[in-house]
């Protein structure tokens, strides 16, 4: 339950910034959704069953799903180098970080 | 034979613009041939299949696989409706490209290719039209019939400047009909099961379901109205007649229009009883024959007056189709042959008044001289023929339609009520007739024109003798008459043609149109005072037109919905319908497994309490440095809490993660906007709501879909063979790099072009330019250099050991917490604290080649992945032993990846953190300072980089120094010594 509440908090934080103008907080909704992404992933594994999966153990009802946690991890350095080509993207090109032009009457106030 | 003429007509296509670059307009003389070649073979194997007793009706059906998994074959067939099109086509088509060398302008050895287009676009509406009337699989039928639709616009459009227009809404209105077949064309394939026509026209599914057979009859009909321009589709075909008169006179008599009667009259075996057909067919058959006449009587422009008349006579066909008795398909028959030849005369005599008097306007004909014997004789025989006027072919054709129309089936009214309206059609086409000739024929005085050559009127006059001869002996007609019509109405019908019938009704009902007829022609003046002024009160072609910028319009405000540079409204609508369709997944839910295994412990409710705090925090945030603070929040509070959930590697590499992420966030801080700007309340309340419903979505997503299950097969495999096979005890290291090292390589190579991405646009683009930062110069830490002397010795001390650490994450991380992409994410953390050590962005570049070190983690990965095949297949980890050490390649694959993922880092610090406006800098002729510094390996990337970087923005710098004193300022970061500002 607390992994369905944290993953719907990451989500929501991210949808409501991918609303907003700047690039910046667009991008940081993304670091936002890369992270629920992977709550998700890891709560497919399950979080009842919490032991480092290390060697072969003896008790499988104890110990954590490994194929979540790989597929976390490679995601995570995935999720990174996206975030900096976006950061990327933020600073070249125009000057302003900024969508004003589709939306004039909130640039003016 | 058949599939023989259609290559040939394909050849001939093929080699028309070769011919006509050599021969010049001369070209259609031998382009001619083949298509009469392949008519005389065409009728000598259907008189073969004729004369051999076994067929009850004969055909001759070849065919060649062309789809053979659908079942679609490029299968011809001939039967005698068959024959009787593909004769017109081929045989007009040759009369019309041996006119055409006389009508097109002589070419000079210059430009000889100029006509190559016309010939090229005439021969393969020709092969189109071949195909088409040949068809026998729905498909190949499908496509020739959007084949001529293409040939005809094509044709159209390149008839001049004026030509533009009706050439698009000609093909609009075809195009439409063409998607109306191929609605009928799917129905019919999957409500038969078979692409074959003749399989389709005796299926037995048609008798049983008269709701399906309605819906194609329907479809059917109305694809043949856009192509024959029955009422409501008629505006294009007196919109086309812009197109040059060789183009008109095929488009009228034998291709395009005729495209739609075939298709009428093919299916006409199965649709022939069904009401919606009969009624469909003869109403707007009607409307357009009176409609159309009625209009022709109008005009002033021959071929305009011309194009009425073909509108008014295919809806004569129309109709009589749709009447649908024996008798009134070998009539519709025979009337096509009349039609064909008599109008391609009058078209192409028309070309010839228009070519020789250069008007074709009957009031300036009349004004002139025109001393053409022949051409006169042409358009009196031909125009005759059509107003149906004894001894002639259109006689016979028309008699055979008044009788069919007088025998029409159902009500006691509707012989009657369609005898009535034929013959008022018929009236108006002898009034039409005679304005058409008496135009042509033109005044007695001024301007005199003179007749053409015996190879310009050649082929008019064929047309027109035809008819004569077929008029005189019309039992001439009866064996291709009674062929056409038996193949039309699925049974055989024995046709005879007679001049003579004796005294029979339709007699003098022809008798009564005639006499009506001249009475008009008498009077026709007052005729034309009365209907000259009365325009009809809406045009077609104005509905095409509006339907067409309807289209347009719909399209544009389609098109603006999403059409905006802002991020908001891309990523609103996938939020936004991904909501939408979980929700309703919830709702429709009403059972689900138990909860097997839900755990939260106490942490996990603590931890979700911050990660909300931060989520909230970030939302927010009105200035940069604190939106980047309070991201850290919620990432660290993941990190804990994968460790918390047993997860250490993934732990360690979200903590490593999070810190590069805001060191290189921290590198952009100076090119950003310091401050965001406050969202309006509207933007506000509607982001509000779109997050809400996708975090509400996201909840019960998660929590319906996840813990309801025990631990998943693969991963019962992972955890009790994983330590077995691989010999590493760690074992998300072991999925990583030895059970799915596939996914890591694809990974990698995604790290990989990622870090190219960022090279590609910090080279090819400038990144902004900086806030410039006020430094108060007295301040103690304004010199970067002793200000950085905390963090220099820090680094100093802790760079070794980072190293150091970094090296022993990479060795162990198939047994312990560690691996490749930790280790490189702990050694970038090195690079990165050296880099913020450095007391400036020149002395801080780290000179690694970074995409060498991107290509060569890929590289690694690959050839240890191919070393894999000496054990089997791609990637299978070797366990090599060596001097009592037993090895794995898995930890060569694992180097790899440590160095795909350090390139990226270095990428990201070296392109981001290289001086930010350091125009001021490198001034035009002065030295370059780290341009090719001693350290710089030679050859590098690096230095490759920075040197093409440095003439760039040499360029700039004499461009923008002047003009633009934002990207002149210095950056506070710059102070060295030796260094110049020039303000």
């Amino acid at each position: 339950m607390s992994s369905a509440v944290i993953a719907g908090l990451l989500v929501f934080g991210a949808v409501y910034l991918f609303m907003q103008r700047e690039m910046l907080r667009v991008i940081l909704g993304f670091v936002l959704l890369g992270h629920a992404g992977n709550v998700v992933l890891m709560a497919a594994g399950g979080s009842a069953r919490r032991h480092e999966p290390f060697g072969a153990p003896g008790d499988l009802s104890t110990v954590a799903d490994p194929l979540p946690q790989a597929f976390v991890l490679t995601a995570i350095v995935i999720a990174f180098s996206i975030t900096i080509v976006m950061l990327v993207l933020a600073v070249t090109g125009r000057d302003e970080d900024d969508d004003t032009e589709a939306d004039p009457e909130e640039a003016r106030s | 034979m058949l599939l023989a003429c259609l290559a040939g007509a394909l050849l001939t296509c093929a080699l028309a613009p070769l011919l006509t670059r050599v021969l010049g307009r001369d070209a259609g003389w031998l382009l001619a041939v083949p298509l009469l070649g392949a008519a005389a073979l065409i009728a000598l194997g259907y008189d073969d299949a004729a004369h051999s007793p076994a067929e009850p009706t004969p055909a001759v059906v070849e065919s060649l696989p062309w789809i053979p998994s659908l079942d679609v074959g490029l299968a011809l067939r001939l039967d005698g409706l068959s024959l009787v099109f593909s004769l017109l086509v081929l045989v007009i088509g040759a009369a019309v490209l041996c006119y055409a060398t006389r009508y097109l302008e002589r070419t000079d050895r210059v430009d000889r290719g100029k006509h190559a287009g016309f010939y090229a676009l005439m021969t393969g509406f020709a092969a189109a039209m071949l195909a088409l009337v040949l068809a026998d699989d729905l498909v190949v039928f499908y496509v020739a019939w959007e084949a001529t639709t293409l040939c005809s616009f094509l044709l159209i459009a390149r008839s001049g400047d004026g030509a533009r227009e009706p050439a698009i809404r000609t093909l609009l209105v075809t195009v439409a009909g063409g998607l109306v077949l191929l609605a009928a064309v799917t129905v019919m394939i999957v409500a038969t099961g078979t692409t074959r026509i003749s399989a389709v026209l005796t299926h037995d599914v048609w008798g049983g379901q008269p709701g399906l057979t309605t819906l194609v009859a329907v479809l059917v009909a109305v694809a043949a109205f856009t192509k024959s321009a029955q009422f409501p589709f008629q505006a294009w075909l007196p919109d086309s007649m812009v197109a040059i008169t060789p183009v008109s006179a095929y488009l009228h008599a034998a291709a395009m229009v005729k495209a739609g009667i075939y298709l009428l009259l093919r299916f006409s075996p199965v649709f022939s009883g069904v009401p919606a057909w009969t009624v469909l067919l003869v109403t707007a058959g009607l409307v357009t024959a009176v409609f159309g006449a009625v209009a022709a009587l109008r005009r002033y422009d021959l071929k305009e007056l011309l194009a009425y008349s073909t509108m008014s006579q295919l809806g004569l066909l129309t109709a009589m189709i749709g009447v649908g008795t024996t008798a009134a398909l070998s009539a519709a028959v025979v009337h096509t042959v009349a039609h064909a030849l008599f109008k391609s005369a009058l078209f192409m005599g028309v070309g010839v008044i228009d070519h020789n008097a250069h008007t074709r306007d009957l009031r300036k004909l009349a004004r002139m001289n025109p001393r053409m014997p022949v051409t006169a004789a042409i358009m009196v025989l031909a125009a005759a023929s059509m107003a149906g006027i004894p001894l002639l072919l259109g006689f016979v054709s028309k008699e055979s339609m008044l009788a069919a129309f007088l025998d029409a089936p159902g009500p006691a009214w509707t012989p009657w009520l369609l005898t009535a309206t034929a013959a008022l059609a018929s009236v108006f086409t002898v009034a039409y007739s005679a304005r058409l000739v008496l135009g042509a024929l033109g005044g007695r005085r001024g301007t005199m024109v003179r007749e053409a050559p015996v190879t310009f009127w050649a082929a008019p006059a064929a047309g027109a003798l035809a008819g004569l001869v077929l008029g005189l002996a019309p039992f001439l007609l009866d064996g291709l008459a009674s062929a056409g019509a038996s193949a039309a109405a699925g049974s055989t019908v024995e046709k005879h043609l007679a001049v003579w019938h004796g005294p029979v009704p339709e007699l003098f009902v022809s008798l009564a149109v005639l006499a009506t007829g001249a009475v008009l022609v008498l009077a026709r003046r007052r005729v034309h005072a009365v209907l000259g002024p009365r325009a009809f009160p809406f045009s077609a072609l104005d509905g095409v037109d509006r339907a067409r910028e309807g289209t347009i319009r719909l399209g544009g405000v389609v098109g603006s919905w999403t059409n905006s540079p802002a991020p908001a409204r891309h990523l609103a609508i996938p939020a936004v319908c991904l909501s939408v369709v979980a929700l309703l997944a919830v709702w429709r839910t009403s059972e689900l497994p138990p909860v097997r295994i839900a755990a939260s412990e106490p942490l996990d409710w603590l931890l979700a309490l911050l990660i909300g705090c931060g989520v909230v925090a970030m939302m927010g945030a009105r200035s940069l440095i604190s939106a980047i603070v309070v991201t850290g929040v919620v990432g660290f509070s993941i990190t804990v809490w994968f460790f918390d959930l047993g997860a250490t590697d993934v732990a360690m590499t979200q903590l490593l993660v999070e810190i590069l992420t805001v060191c290189v966030m921290v590198l952009l801080l100076r090119r950003l906007p310091a401050r965001f700007s406050s969202p309006g309340a509207r933007r506000r309340v509607v982001a509000l709501l779109v997050a809400g419903a996708a975090g509400l979505a996201t909840t019960a997503g998660v929590w319906m879909l996840t813990g309801r299950r025990e631990a998943s097969p693969a991963s019962e495999y992972y955890l009790t063979h994983g330590y077995n096979e691989t010999g590493g005890s760690n074992l998300v290291n072991t999925i990583l790099v030895d059970f799915r090292a596939l996914d890591t390589l694809g990974e990698l190579t995604v790290l990989g072009v990622a870090g190219l991405t960022i090279a590609a646009l910090l080279h090819g683009r400038r990144p902004a330019a900086d806030d410039p930062a006020p430094i108060d110069e007295r301040s103690p830490v304004s010199d970067p250099g002793t200000n950085t002397v905390f963090v220099r010795t820090a680094a100093w001390l802790l760079g070794p050991v980072i190293v150091a650490m970094s090296v022993i994450l990479l060795l162990r991380g198939h047994y312990e917490p560690g691996g490749g992409f930790i280790s490189a994410l702990v050694g970038g953390a090195g690079f990165t604290l050296s880099y913020l050590a450095a007391p400036s962005d020149e002395r801080a570049r780290v000179r690694l080649p970074y995409l060498w070190l991107i290509g060569l983690g890929v590289a690694v990965g690959t050839v240890t992945g191919l070393l894999g095949y000496l054990d089997g297949s791609f990637l299978r980890p070797l366990h090599p032993s060596v001097l009592g050490f037993e090895l794995t390649t898995a930890l060569v694959f694992d180097v790899g990846v440590y160095l795909a993922v350090i390139g990226v880092i270095l990428a990201a610090f070296n392109l981001l953190g290289r001086p930010p406006s350091d125009t001021t800098k490198v001034l035009p002729g002065e030295p370059e300072p780290g341009a090719s510094g001693p350290d710089d390996p030679p050859g590098s990337d690096a230095a490759e980089g920075t040197r093409t970087e440095v003439r760039k923005r040499r360029r700039t710098a004499r461009r923008n120094t002047p003009a633009d004193p934002a990207t002149a300022r210095t950056p506070h970061a710059t102070h060295d010594p030796g260094e110049v500002n020039p303000r």
